[in-house]
């Protein structure tokens, strides 16, 4: 009783630790000094304490300094608590989602198992699915009560956008649900030992279609056309200011991490090294670390192996984000429900033949 | 003679351009794009955490306040007076740049030393009028105006302060050897 909630409490530590203390800030400094760097720029590098810069790595502190202290607007005729509670709407399945992804695999330690996740939820995938649905809300709701034309088109484009890859989404998960057997995230993971059960080679297609549709969801771009500075200009939260427009922002960020860590489980070998399965890494270190000490290390190379993969497809977004133009908006439509869809549907049925044949 | 005819008509525009199958894939596109920007951030990466020395680097942003450009002598900055040697104007007053001044930013009062020789009692250039324009450094017949390559120090709070007096003025030949050696090389001028 009392092991399995500290290492519940640990577990959720860390987690947060990561989400919310380290990547969501350190991912408004990638972006700026990724951009920079991709468009031949310098980038934010001014911020400074005592004359030392870090290239630009205070500038998420001062960032946190001015939102903090910005005056929190809300502008006449908005609905108040729907233009409050939208923020939150947004931020919370962000951080919630995370709680169903596996970062490791499943350790004997000091004679208690330890599961390197949250919650290893029967029905992972479809919780993320359910969050991340919940998660679109926040737009539709925020561009909705904020009483400005801006804000509610894109939360009209938002929901419209949302509502079509969703389900594009949904169909590619179904071939790796049918390849993997099971729904339940750290299965499908601990599957994916050898390198050739990756489901990057079992769903080629599947992969593409849901990196691409989970871009989608996340309205960034080329598919921001829900904010789209240039048309719009800030979508949905236009008429937010302060730590609620920071909300949005900081939602956006976790749902990057989410996509990656979610690619990185179903279609990137979760926490394996290739070819290397847990027992060899215990058995690897068994010869100069003892028992436990074995575990942990081996946790650790897990740990940072998957949030190696984790940082790779963040970098792969920005990459993206920073390359294409946007989408124009029937474009986005055409694109999901005219080519996206069958050749979800066409996948799912190469899989079921495959499967069959086998 | 000079180039024919048929060969200035612009090429024929290509409208509705048809897309290749392989474009219209569109995949293997957004891979040569981020195939394309992949290489400029390592390349930049690389010479971000191991800059190169000199003229060399990928990023050719010049960090401003730390790092300054070196003008050319082409470049038309702030108007100066140029002193002799022993620290007085060469100015004498003749009154042809405050003549020539499109914006009227020049107002000399002109005074007479015992010697018969003239000189600026007072010479002022007002700042906020200026346009740059180079004519008084253009029509000066002593080379006593030239323009400098000063381009900080514009911004003042009040527009008064930007009345420069012939004190604020004056800089030694040697600092604006470089302008005055390349307006001989555009103007002629009758005294060179």
């Amino acid at each position: 009783m009392i092991p399995d909630l500290i290492e519940s409490i640990l577990k959720i530590l860390f987690i947060f630790g990561v989400n919310i203390g380290f990547f969501s800030p350190i991912l408004g400094w990638v972006e700026r000094k990724q951009s920079a760097l991709m468009q031949d720029r310098v980038g934010a590098n001014r911020a400074d304490i005592f004359g030392f810069t870090i290239i630009g790595l205070f500038h998420p502190i001062a960032d946190a300094i001015k939102v903090l202290t910005k005056e929190d607007f809300i502008p006449d005729g908005a609905d108040r608590l729907i233009h409050t509670i939208a923020p939150f709407v947004s931020l919370t399945p962000a951080i919630i989602a995370f709680a169903v992804i596996p970062f490791g695999g499943q350790y004997e330690l000091f004679g208690h198992k330890v599961n390197l996740i949250i919650a290893d939820l029967d029905v992972g995938i479809l919780f993320i699915f359910a969050f991340a649905s919940l998660g679109s809300f926040g737009a539709v709701l925020g561009g909705w009560a904020s009483n400005n034309n801006w804000s509610f088109l894109g939360g009209l484009r938002a929901s419209a956008q949302m509502l079509s890859y969703e389900v594009v989404m949904g169909l590619n998960i179904i071939g790796v649900i049918m390849v993997y057997g099971t729904l339940r995230l750290s299965e499908i993971g601990a599957m994916q030992v050898d390198l050739f059960d990756w489901g990057i080679f079992l769903q080629p297609v599947g992969f593409v279609l849901f990196f691409t549709c989970a871009i989608a969801e996340n309205k960034r771009a080329p598919f921001d056309v829900a904010e789209a500075e240039s048309e719009l200009v800030a979508g949905y939260f236009t008429e937010y200011s302060g730590l609620k427009f920071v909300m949005f922002w900081m939602g956006e960020f976790l749902e990057i991490v989410t996509i990656s860590a979610l690619v990185t489980t179903m279609f990137f070998g979760a926490w394996h090294l290739p070819f290397v399965s847990d027992k060899m890494l215990v058995d690897f270190f068994l010869g100069f670390a003892g028992d436990n000490g074995a575990t942990i290390l081996a946790m650790v190379v897990n740990i940072i192996t998957f949030f190696a993969k984790v940082v790779f497809f963040i970098w792969l977004q920005m990459t993206i984000r920073w390359t294409l133009p946007r989408f124009r908006y029937d474009q986005v439509m055409r694109l999901g429900w005219k080519m996206f869809l069958p050749i979800a549907l066409i996948n799912i049925f190469i899989t079921g033949l495959v499967l069959l044949v086998k | 003679m000079g180039i024919p005819i048929e060969k200035l008509k612009p090429k024929r525009v290509r409208k509705n351009i048809e897309l290749t199958l392989w474009e219209r894939l569109y995949i293997f596109e957004i891979i040569r794009g981020v195939t394309i920007t992949t290489k400029h951030f390592v390349t930049n990466l690389i010479g971000f955490v191991l800059p190169p020395k000199g003229e060399k680097r990928s990023i050719i942003t010049v960090y401003y306040p730390d790092e300054k450009v070196t003008l050319p002598a082409a470049y038309r900055g702030r108007p100066v007076l140029v002193a002799r040697d022993n620290g007085t104007e060469k100015c004498v007053a003749c009154g042809l740049c405050e003549k020539i001044c499109p914006a009227s930013a020049i107002t000399i009062i002109a005074e007479e030393r015992e010697s018969g020789e003239r000189y600026p009692a007072s010479y002022t250039l007002d700042m906020s009028r200026c346009v740059y324009c180079g004519y008084c450094e253009e029509v000066c017949p002593k080379e006593a105006i030239v323009m400098s390559a000063e381009y900080e120090g514009l911004a003042k709070r009040d527009r008064n302060n930007l009345r420069y007096s012939k004190e604020m003025l004056l800089r030694s030949e040697k600092s604006v050897k470089d302008r005055i050696e390349y307006i001989r090389g555009i103007y002629s001028k009758c005294n060179y």
